[in-house]
């Protein structure tokens, strides 16, 4: 699965979140800050995680999610990492 | 170590990292893990001084999330872990994320019994989400008892006696046990 499949399917995520702004969508990258830059909420980020293992058909570990950064290139390193466990 | 079914006959503080002037829960009654819990706390004389002999609404939103995202999620993850609560106390400490909505519709004084129900609505990742209420029990009524056959749909729909009486209403709650 290439790395920009994943950005967009996590975009797909971001837009189902309703305390995201969809306008910061436009210009996600893989340095995009889903706190610093989107201002998503802390607990909304393990509710983007569980959907991100639906969507992506993978199980994180939890300690995956203890050790996430909050870039856009951490989650599509961690379902690159993931996905190449199974 | 054999892991129990549930919280029932379980101390809070052996369950919760609080320290004893903390630590807002009594009592579990009712627990069926992935559902819910029913816990109780009746304010002391400490907890409303210097506050007209009010028990705060912040305190019953602390009391709330102990009885529930940080019970319930401790006791998950202790049989996720197969570990000690002890072991966990060591290893995690809960924090508390966020919360929704919060409506109060009444108060509490010292001495008052009040029960927290909880409804576990999201558990992932060590992070767990709750909706509930606070009820005030009936004066001299056997919780124990009251609670001992009650059931998941039940508490689904806060089916109790006239006798109790609506406090809080609180949506939301969430929590996270992070790594030390």
């Amino acid at each position: 699965m290439e790395r920009q499949e994943i950005i967009t399917g996590l975009i797909e995520i971001l837009r189902t979140v309703r305390t995201i702004d969809p306008s910061k969508l436009d210009n996600v990258t893989e340095d995009t800050d889903f706190i610093a830059d989107l201002n998503t909420p802390s607990t909304e980020m393990i509710n983007i995680a569980a959907k991100a293992e639906q969507k992506f058909d993978v199980e994180f570990e939890d300690d995956d999610i203890d050790d996430l950064g909050s870039k856009v290139k951490d989650i599509v390193d961690l379902i690159i990492k993931t996905k190449q466990k199974i | 170590m054999d892991f129990m079914d549930n919280l029932i006959g379980v101390a809070p503080e052996d369950v919760l990292v609080h320290g004893p002037k903390k630590i807002l829960l009594n009592k579990y009654h009712w627990h069926q893990p992935n559902v819910g819990i029913i816990a109780s706390y009746a304010p002391t004389a400490i907890d409303v001084e210097d506050h007209f002999g009010i028990f705060r609404g912040v305190d019953q939103i602390e009391a709330f999330a102990q009885a529930t995202i940080v019970s319930c999620s401790a006791y998950s993850e202790c049989i996720k872990q197969q570990c000690t609560f002890n072991y966990l106390k060591q290893t995690f400490n809960p924090l508390f994320v966020g919360i929704g909505q919060v409506n109060f519709r009444g108060y509490l004084q010292a001495g008052d019994v009040f029960i927290s129900m909880g409804l576990i609505t999201f558990y992932k990742f060590r992070q767990m989400t709750c909706d509930g209420r606070i009820y005030k029990v009936p004066e001299g009524l056997d919780v124990d008892n009251y609670f001992g056959n009650y059931t998941k749909e039940q508490l689904l729909k806060y089916d109790l006696e006239d006798g109790f009486t609506l406090i809080a209403e609180l949506f939301d709650v969430t929590g996270r046990g992070i790594k030390k």
